[in-house]
């Protein structure tokens, strides 16, 4: 603890805090970033992937609107391989008012959010599963977002900067001396660093000279543990994802506001959502069907083919709402988008710590940088922050991905998504003289980049597929979460890679439930049958702790004596072709 | 579940609805068709990859499955990547007919080929000659003109070495004969149509099973290139059969049916052909004839890859109303009674069913069919693709390819007692041929000599 390196702990793994812990650190601060789960684990992986233009806020929240637009122009640059240039549409149906389409189109241009009028046809000609019975559309330059890419570019660009980040490391409590907050009490899963399955739990107390609440929805958890109140309004909504994209422009429906209203382009899938209702705890909520029927209902309005189209899962994401004391919205859609800072020296005369809450992951970035400047003016530091300018890693040369690059070997399709992926970082990790077959075939991930993935996050699993897409596609898993598993051998043994394996393995099967008809099913179907029972998963002597009961199986066929005895064949091999006379057999 | 139920009843009820999904009209090029809704089929099994016979002696194919959901899935709009791995696929479409989730494989195969052969290969002396190879039609006219001229080039040695050196053509392969009178020349000096109904009518009087003017014994031959410049004996064939049994024919303007296009991604000249074809077999179609093909391919053609790849008018009838020459006098006659007690004067064959017959259901009927007739035994080799899928065997880097795949079908074939082969496909009996030096017929051939 250096006079000129102030210590800051940032509470929370998403895009707040991990873009807090970048500025921070470009800035000087010593930072410790902890996190309960792995980095996206709150809300920022369970978002939609909107990199709004602002034109949804265009006509009822006109200061939101434009920091999105601005931070939308700047994300484009400075994290180019975490955004796609789908542009986006408004498109009004006969039956919404016109009215209100007008006043978009005014709020657009009063919020210098470039916005081009289209026709029904010109938008059909553009999108050609857009309905036929559709009016007119507005052109804006919404885009897609990665969240997983964008909070792990962070993160790897705060530890380049010098700063400590630890997942699976939850604060169970504050520390506070003399009225004041002076750090945390983390408790790690399996002890500090990357987290290894069946690594013992540790605690831990770090002192800090400023602790940084960007806890999401669990901001008044946290602030509760120095008795502060921090009245946060967790509110849910869906997204259902699709198995392919339907279209490739984000499908904005142009009504004021309404459930169900947009479709998002998303890497090889597209997302439908959401909805918005209030819930008591971020933590436990029910995830109902009918919000899902919804999506699928309301969205076909604007896009047909989503009716028959394969859904691959759902999932739900709350809403770290807040507004302060006394303003008593009712409806959670009224809720302000903004955020706020909380600095409670001032608000609670209880020094040491800043709450930041609200917002988007959109405008995380101004976020980030409005916090550290107001820690900057505490301690004395630099005042302006770089981040606006300085490209993340991954997106330095934005050239790669245009020039005509190197294949690595690989099929076309997938070293450009592998390039689209790893950004400027393609040719560290692709260029190896190791055989480099496809892992995930849904998603084109191929070996290199899962090593590279488990370099940076330990056994565990989930972290590999944010960081790659593995698993991410229409098979869910069934036929690479194993794969995906026998990549942590030799170099984690083979207890913590079925650790890791059941783990992930859950995770997929979570989010599948809320889309089993049609061909999810039959893909769930297929995948049960292939785990649970031609690789025995459901019941593997090797994961119970008694030995297996070998007396339980008969001696085999009585002809072939001597099979059995020979030790070899004690797995009831007996009458299989072992002489190579089988060996013609094609197809198996 | 009830949830689950409810949603099931919807899709029902879409699909029957008027926008439900239809890519297929929406696109005015064949190269920008959106295939990617079809990868929602896949469940990743890979039958597909264990029916694939190129995949199979080809460790470097990567398979249908990626061919197919995979890589149409991985793609977007505007920014399709084919990789050239497409170029090893030979269009047998084994994956199409294999798949138990109803991946439209054919589909993504055509038109990742033209996508591919249109905006990503370079231009080379292997494009031209895929060119060449499909337009076939061009060229065996060219040919047809002076057929003896044209059977001593192509199949002497030192024009084959240029082939093969300047067009990459292997000089392992015997170009087939070019017939000294066309089927068509044949057709006409034999007083065409009109003939045709004559000796029908005679059919029928003698036979007294239908009336003498008849409407409903019509049908309209598309003969494609093969049976029309090479094989002019199966065309002839299919005519007296037909005849005997009544039928009238007619013999409609036709064009290549596009399969060697499709198979080198010529889709833009496939559909120019398939244009004159859905025209005038239309018209045919409209005045009472049933369409029928005596090539699996053609009819495979007629009617999967048309109403699948072209939005054109009148493609769907084309489609509805085409038969192979076999399967529709089954479905229309007693064959087995026609056929009872006949004695025919044939050799026991070796039968390969083409991968395109066995894609229209249709590759157990010569074996059906012949199974009581006394004089020939038909024994069915297996279901072993034949390797030369049209013009794939006649390239040279696809040649040693084409004849792994092949290998297995040998084996059977010699291993068959019978000294000749049999299949409905013109390239398999090349095939079939170069492979055991068979002499290879047509089923339809057998049936006339049964039946006359
Ligand atoms: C349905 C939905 C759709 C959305 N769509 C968009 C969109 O399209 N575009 C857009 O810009 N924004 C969108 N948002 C908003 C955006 O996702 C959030 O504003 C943003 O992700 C919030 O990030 P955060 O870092 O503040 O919170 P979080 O991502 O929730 O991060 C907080 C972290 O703190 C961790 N944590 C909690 N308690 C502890 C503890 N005791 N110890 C350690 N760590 C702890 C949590 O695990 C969590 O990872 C959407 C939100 C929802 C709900
Ligand atoms: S056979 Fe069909 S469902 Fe199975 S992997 Fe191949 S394409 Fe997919
Ligand atoms: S068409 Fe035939 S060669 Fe091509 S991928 Fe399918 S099975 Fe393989």
């Amino acid at each position: 603890m250096t006079a000129t390196s102030p210590d800051v702990l940032v509470i929370g793994g998403g895009s707040t805090g991990v873009g807090i812990a970048r500025d921070a650190a470009m800035r000087g601060f010593d930072v410790t970033l902890v996190e309960k789960g792995n980095l996206t684990h709150g809300t920022t992986g369970r978002m939609h992937g909107l990199l709004h233009s602002g034109g949804r806020y265009a006509v009822s929240d006109q200061a939101s609107a434009r920091e999105c637009i601005e931070e939308n122009m700047i994300l484009r640059d400075i994290a180019a391989h975490c955004v796609e240039d789908t542009g986006g549409l408004f498109v009004k149906r006969p039956e919404d008012s016109a009215e209100y389409y007008q006043r978009k189109l005014e709020g657009l241009v009063e919020c210098s959010i470039p916005a081009t009028e289209l026709t029904a046809q010109e938008a059909r000609a553009r999108e050609p599963f857009l309905a036929r019975d559709i009016d007119k559309a507005i052109e804006v330059p919404d885009a897609a977002i990665d969240p997983f890419r964008l909070c792990v570019a962070n993160a790897k660009s705060a530890q380049d900067h010098g700063a400590r980040i630890e997942t699976f490391s939850e604060v169970t409590d504050l520390l506070v001396e003399d009225g004041e907050i002076v750090g945390a009490e983390i408790t790690h899963e399996s002890g500090a660093g990357k987290r290894v399955h069946g690594t013992e739990g540790t605690v831990e107390e770090i002192h800090v000279d400023h602790v940084v609440n960007a806890a999401g929805a669990w901001t008044g958890e946290i602030a509760a543990m120095a008795d502060i109140d921090v009245e946060v309004r967790p509110s849910k909504g869906v997204m259902t994802i699709m198995n392919v994209r339907q279209v490739d422009t984000v499908i904005n429906r142009c009504q004021p506001k309404g459930d169900a209203d947009i479709v998002v382009p998303h890497e090889t899938t597209a997302i439908l959502g959401t909805t918005d209702e209030e819930v008591g705890d971020p933590a436990d909520y029910p995830e109902e069907q009918w919000e899902v029927d919804l999506m699928i209902e309301e969205l076909a309005k604007l896009v047909p083919i989503l009716e028959d189209a394969r859904t691959i899962r759902s999932f739900w994401g709350v809403r770290p709402l807040y507004e302060p004391p006394e303003t008593g919205t009712d409806d959670p859609t009224d809720i302000t988008r903004e955020f706020f800072l909380l600095d409670h020296d001032e608000r609670d005369a209880f020094p040491g710590m800043t709450t930041i809450v609200g917002g988007k992951l959109t405008t995380y970035r101004l976020m980030a940088e409005q916090l550290v400047d107001h820690l900057a003016g505490k301690f004395g530091l630099d005042s302006t922050s770089r981040t606006a300018e300085e490209p993340l890693p991954g997106s330095e040369d934005e050239s790669v991905l245009d020039e005509a690059m190197d294949d690595f070997g690989l099929r076309s399709p997938v070293a450009k998504r592998s390039a689209e992926r790893l950004g400027s970082r393609t040719a560290d990790v692709l260029d190896t003289d190791e055989p480099n077959p496809v892992v995930c075939g849904c998603e084109a991930v191929t070996r290199a980049e899962v090593a590279d993935a488990i370099e940076q996050s330990g056994t565990d699993l989930n972290a590999v597929r944010i960081r790659t897409r593995a698993g991410m596609g229409n098979c869910q898993g069934g036929f690479c979460s194993h794969r995906l598993a026998n990549e942590l051998h030799p170099e984690f043994d083979e207890g913590q890679a079925r650790a890791a394996l059941d783990e992930l393995y859950q995770e997929r099967w979570k989010g599948q439930r809320h889309a089993l008809w049609g061909k999810q099913l039959s893909q769930a179907m297929i995948t049960y049958a292939m785990h649970a029972l031609t690789m025995n998963r459901d019941r593997d002597p090797a994961t119970s702790e008694d030995a297996p009961d070998f007396g339980a199986f008969d001696a085999g066929p009585a002809s072939t004596p001597g099979a059995a005895e020979d030790g070899e064949s004690a797995d009831g091999a007996t009458g299989v072709v072992t002489d190579g006379s089988g060996g013609d057999r094609r197809g198996d | 579940m009830s949830d689950t139920e409810s949603r099931d009843s919807r899709e029902v009820e879409q699909s029957d609805t008027e926008d439900g999904y239809e890519p297929r009209d929406i696109f005015g090029t064949t190269t920008e068709m959106d295939l990617r809704s079809g990868a929602d089929n896949c469940t990743k099994v890979g039958t597909c990859d264990a029916e694939c016979p190129v995949a199979e002696v080809d460790d470097d194919f990567p398979g249908p499955q990626f061919q197919g959901p995979e890589q149409w899935r991985l793609s977007s709009k505007g920014d399709v990547e084919i990789d050239d791995s497409v170029t090893k696929c030979s269009n047998c479409l084994r994956c199409d007919s294999g798949c138990p989730s109803g991946v439209p494989f054919s589909e993504m195969h055509n038109t990742a080929r033209a996508k591919y052969v249109l905006e990503d290969q370079p231009l080379s002396i292997k494009k031209i000659r895929n060119r060449i190879l499909a337009n076939y039609r061009t060229s065996a006219w060219l040919a047809s003109k002076l057929p003896r001229t044209a059977n001593f080039f192509m199949n002497n040695g030192i024009v084959r070495w240029l082939m093969e050196k300047t067009m990459k053509i292997p000089s392992e392969r015997e170009f087939p004969e070019f017939a000294t009178q066309t089927f068509r020349e044949w057709w006409a000096e034999r007083g065409g149509e009109a003939t045709s109904k004559e000796r029908a009518q005679e059919a029928r009087a003698q036979r007294g099973d239908a009336p003498v003017h008849s409407d409903e014994k019509r049908v309209a031959y598309f003969h494609g290139c093969y049976s029309n410049y090479n094989t002019t004996q199966v065309a002839k064939s299919m005519v007296r059969a037909y005849e005997s049994l009544g039928y009238e024919i007619t013999v409609p303007k036709q064009k290549c049916s596009g399969t060697p296009m499709f198979a080198n991604g010529r889709v833009d000249d496939a559909r120019r052909h398939a244009k004159v074809n859905v025209e005038h077999l239309g018209d045919a179609i409209e005045d009472g004839y049933d369409v029928i093909c005596t090539c699996s391919s053609c009819s495979l053609a007629l009617r999967q890859e048309y109403p699948d790849l072209f939005d054109l008018d009148g493609i769907d009838e084309l489609a509805a109303h085409t038969y192979d020459a076999l399967e529709y006098l089954r479905i229309h006659e007693d064959l087995e009674a026609e056929l009872e007690g006949a004695t025919v004067d044939a050799p026991d064959v070796a039968y390969h069913a083409p991968c395109h017959s066995r894609n229209q259901g249709l590759g157990r009927q010569a074996v059906e069919l012949f199974a009581d007739v006394d004089g020939v035994a038909v024994t069915d080799v297996g279901d072993s693709c034949s390797g030369i899928s049209g013009t794939y065997g006649w390239k040279a880097e696809k040649y040693e390819t084409s004849m792994a795949i092949g290998e297995e079908m040998f084996e059977h074939m010699e291993a068959v007692d019978a000294e000749t082969g049999m299949t409905e496909c013109p390239t398999c009996a090349m095939q079939m041929e170069h492979g055991t030096g068979y002499e290879i017929m047509h089923p339809i051939e057998v049936l006339e000599t049964a039946l006359t």
